[in-house]
């Protein structure tokens, strides 16, 4: 008595292997539709949540989006910080740094050993300082990086300063404001098309000491990455960390990186929704179409005795077997694709998340499951009929 | 007789086809829904980009260096040039005058305020910055037609409580100024200020709305630029220029010196619509002036346009990918599993070519109506998305309908060959005996 459920487990079993063996093209089809959804489903999830990371940083070519500065200044550079305000700003938001740069604005007369011109000029203490203007300035300026031998501090000069003073690469300029002077060589012109082409960019340090202000700064810029949900929570959180100083968004940035990020991921999940949807969809119907070709076999196992339950039972676990093993395959392949596809568009790979493995291979099994549950129409096919080759 | 075989196959199994041309149909709807937005959204997102604000800048050649901190200029009046307001309708004759979206120029005059809450006078010490420029200027065009342009266009994140101003009387005030006097909509403000000449000159303005932009221009006063260029005493003169341009991400061909081009290499930098082409025909029509690219937003914005394009692409791409192979086992099972019919035919005497054509041709058929089916349903879904997250819906191109149904027919026929090859080679007796 106890071997007869192990008999029809193992016979059930049999039919199965039988059953997937029986017809290799049509085995090989199978896999083939089921394995491409699997692959594009992987992929696509896979990429959609590490593009939309990836979009905050790249979000960050347009510079700074954050400052800080004096409370209720009134922008006129008059007010200034203590520069150590800079060191209580958190530069950890989840795992991305948050850049910091500290200024202080001074106008002083700016000459030119070589061309013997002189003007007046905003000179800009900055601190961090990396000469060449990679710092808060777009990629493409036109930094001629360092002279090879410095012979003093080094200044970047803006490119239409630059022209009226006639400066080239390592050209000596003298800033004086009032008693204080600072020497200076030019690491080369640079073009931004914003305020800091009429301006001199010198270390902090000797900004203070023409300022006669030591210690002092006049604002703070930060590249703060992230959503701009997290964006205004670090906002929120700093203001609350620094309360003698005035903690603003740069709303040009905030407000149009919020707006065209909501436009870019809803454009990418909706996207990726559809296509996910319709691909199930389209792999639900040519998997149909292959199931609804085994009316003889279930009109044979019916003849022979087969209860309407067991057989369709056969087919289900048929179906899920593929599906599982089309889900195997195809999502493997799917992350793959997605750690390429994240190279191609982002230069960094993209980095596969494990949750979308068994997710897509789940999608996958229940999609294929749902493609065989139309054989259940076939438990009322009568067997002869089948048989005589008719409907 | 051919024709009888072919209706009497769609006849005979209507189920059956209705499946492989209902996964045919959905397999290019997707098709269909991702070729209409990847085609459509590099123009909808430069346009999204625009809420960035202006990309160039435009100042007189001639002009000094400004002393600017804060927003707070420290020049002397008389010091730098100005440009004059009657060249501006010029900037849309310009070729690519349709990918300017809007230019406001701006004429800031430092002046000293006094105002008036109920009739009570307040007083506010301190230097004011006040800025000249236009908040919706109907600009009338060389060619007949007006153009309605301003500072909310320029710099989309201005907001104002209130409204913008509308004639030389009234200003909207900077939020911290407001906040820091108690002053409110409806109340009056009188400007002072010291021109060049030494004397001075005021006016008084209404307040009718308060702004808050995030920048300096909260602790300044925003008025109409003929309202700065009485106090500054300069008619018909401004001192910047801010354009809005939609442009195509610059690429290695758009970064070389315009110099060193061919002519043909010329006209093809001239007719496509780079910044910096852009730039140089703005610097054609307005003489005496710099336009200067604002690199920060114009590079961030073309860098982030051309990753999500390609993103937009792949993702395309992979839905091609998948809607053709479901589509083509779909059409490979469907051979397969007519082998004794193919079997039949054989046995009576078709040869490999016969069936082939009249299962190509089966298929087809199949691949018309199943991706014109499709099609259809993908121009709808894509309708969706576009209105969606756009507003905007793409517009439906001859194009994309041309590439879905090419790619049925492609997919159908390729998933149909092999099994077919494979059936061609087959004895006719087994099969009908059913081995």
């Amino acid at each position: 008595m106890t071997d007869l459920p192990a008999n029809n487990r193992a016979m059930f079993w049999r039919i199965i292997r039988r059953l997937l063996s029986a017809n290799r093209g049509r085995l090989f089809v199978m896999l083939l539709a089921l394995g491409a959804g699997a692959a594009v489903t992987a992929a696509l999830l896979n990429l959609q949540v590490d593009a939309k990371r990836r979009l905050t940083t790249e979000f960050r070519a347009f510079g700074p989006n954050v400052i800080i500065l004096p409370k209720d200044s009134s922008f006129s550079g008059s007010e200034t910080l203590p520069e150590s305000t800079i060191r209580d700003v958190p530069r950890q938001i989840g795992n991305a740094h948050v850049a910091a740069k500290a200024s202080l604005f001074v106008i002083a007369t700016v000459s030119s050993t070589q061309s013997e011109k002189s003007l007046s000029a905003v000179i800009v203490g900055e601190s961090p300082r990396l000469v060449g203007w990679v710092s808060s300035r777009p990629a493409s300026s036109t930094a001629t990086g360092l002279p090879s031998t410095p012979a003093g501090t080094i200044c970047t000069v803006g490119g239409r300063i630059g022209r009226q003073l006639q400066v080239v690469q390592a050209s000596e300029l003298t800033l004086s404001n009032g008693d204080q002077k600072e020497a200076c060589v030019s690491a080369g012109l640079a073009e931004s098309g914003g305020p800091e082409d009429d301006q001199i960019g010198i270390d902090l340090r000797a900004a203070q000491r023409l300022a006669n202000l030591s210690g002092r700064i006049n604002v703070i810029e930060l590249t703060v990455p992230g959503t701009p949900a997290e964006i205004q929570s670090y906002i929120v959180g700093l203001q609350r960390l620094l309360p003698d100083a005035g903690v603003r968004p740069i709303r040009q940035f905030t407000e149009g990186e919020a707006k065209i990020y909501n436009r870019i991921s809803g454009l990418l999940t909706a996207t990726v929704g559809i296509v996910l949807l319709l691909t199930a969809l389209c792999v639900m119907a040519a998997m149909t179409n292959v199931a609804m070709e085994r009316k003889m076999d279930v009109g044979l196992m019916k003849a022979i005795g087969g209860a309407t339950r067991r057989v369709l039972r056969l087919f289900l676990v048929e179906a899920a077997l593929l599906g599982f093993a089309g889900g195997l395959i195809g999502a493997a392949a799917g992350i793959f694709l997605s750690i390429g596809l994240g190279k191609a568009v982002f230069g960094v790979a993209a980095r596969p998340r494990l949750i979308v493995y068994p997710v897509a291979v789940a999608l996958t099994v229940i999609v294929a499951i749902l493609s065989a549950f139309p054989l259940r129409r076939l438990a009322s096919i009568r067997p002869a009929s089948v048989f005589r080759g008719e409907e | 007789m051919f024709l009888r075989l072919v209706t009497d196959s769609f006849g005979r199994r209507p189920r059956r086809k209705l499946l492989t041309g209902a996964a045919l149909a959905l397999g290019m709807a997707v098709a269909t829904a991702a070729l209409s937005v990847a085609l459509d959204v590099g123009d909808r997102l430069a346009k999204e980009f625009r809420s960035l604000g202006a990309n160039l800048l435009v100042t007189p050649q001639a002009d000094s260096l400004p002393l600017e901190i804060g927003g707070v200029d420290y020049r002397p009046m008389n010091a730098g040039a100005y440009l004059p307001e009657a060249d501006l309708p010029k900037l849309k004759t310009i070729f690519w005058h349709n990918n300017i979206m809007g230019f406001s120029p701006i004429l800031e005059v430092p002046v000293v305020a006094s105002a008036a809450h109920d009739h009570v006078p307040i007083e506010t010490p301190g230097n004011f910055t006040l800025i000249g420029t236009w908040s919706d200027e109907n600009v009338l065009i060389p060619d007949g037609t007006t153009y309605r342009t301003g500072i909310a266009k320029t710099n989309p994140w201005w907001n104002v409580e209130g409204k913008w101003f509308g004639d030389s009387h009234q200003c909207v005030l900077g939020s911290a100024f407001a906040r820091r006097f108690g002053l409110h909509t409806g109340d009056r403000l009188n400007v002072m200020s010291r021109t060049s000449e030494g004397h001075a000159v005021g006016l008084s303005l209404d307040i009718v709305g308060v702004l808050s932009t995030g920048g300096p221009e909260d602790n300044g006063i925003v008025a109409s630029l003929g309202t700065a260029q009485a106090l500054a005493e300069k008619p018909g003169q401004y001192r910047r220029l801010y354009v809005s341009a939609l442009t195509k991400p610059e690429d290695a061909f758009a970064k070389r010196d315009p110099k060193t081009f061919t002519p043909k290499e010329y006209d093809t930098w001239f007719c496509t619509p780079y910044i910096s082409s852009i730039a140089f025909q703005i610097q054609q029509e307005l003489p005496g002036t710099d336009v200067r690219v604002i690199r920060r937003i114009a590079e961030g914005e073309g860098q982030i346009l051309t990753r999500v394009r390609t993103l937009l692409w792949l993702v395309t791409g992979m839905a091609l990918l998948a809607a053709a192979v479901a589509v083509g086992a779909s059409s490979a099972a469907s051979v397969i599993e007519r082998r004794t019919e193919i079997g039949l035919m054989k046995a009576l005497g078709a040869g490999s070519a016969t069936v082939g054509f009249l299962l190509a041709a089966e298929q087809l058929l199949l691949a018309f109506v199943g991706g014109g089916t499709g099609y259809a349903l993908g121009i709808i879904l894509a309708r969706l998305l576009g209105e969606k997250i756009f507003g905007v819906a793409p517009e439906p191109t001859l194009l994309v309908f041309l590439v879905v149904i090419s790619l049925a027919a492609a997919v159908t026929l390729l998933g149909s060959a092999i099994p077919l090859r494979r059936a061609s080679l087959y004895d006719p007796a087994p099969i009908l005996r059913g081995e």
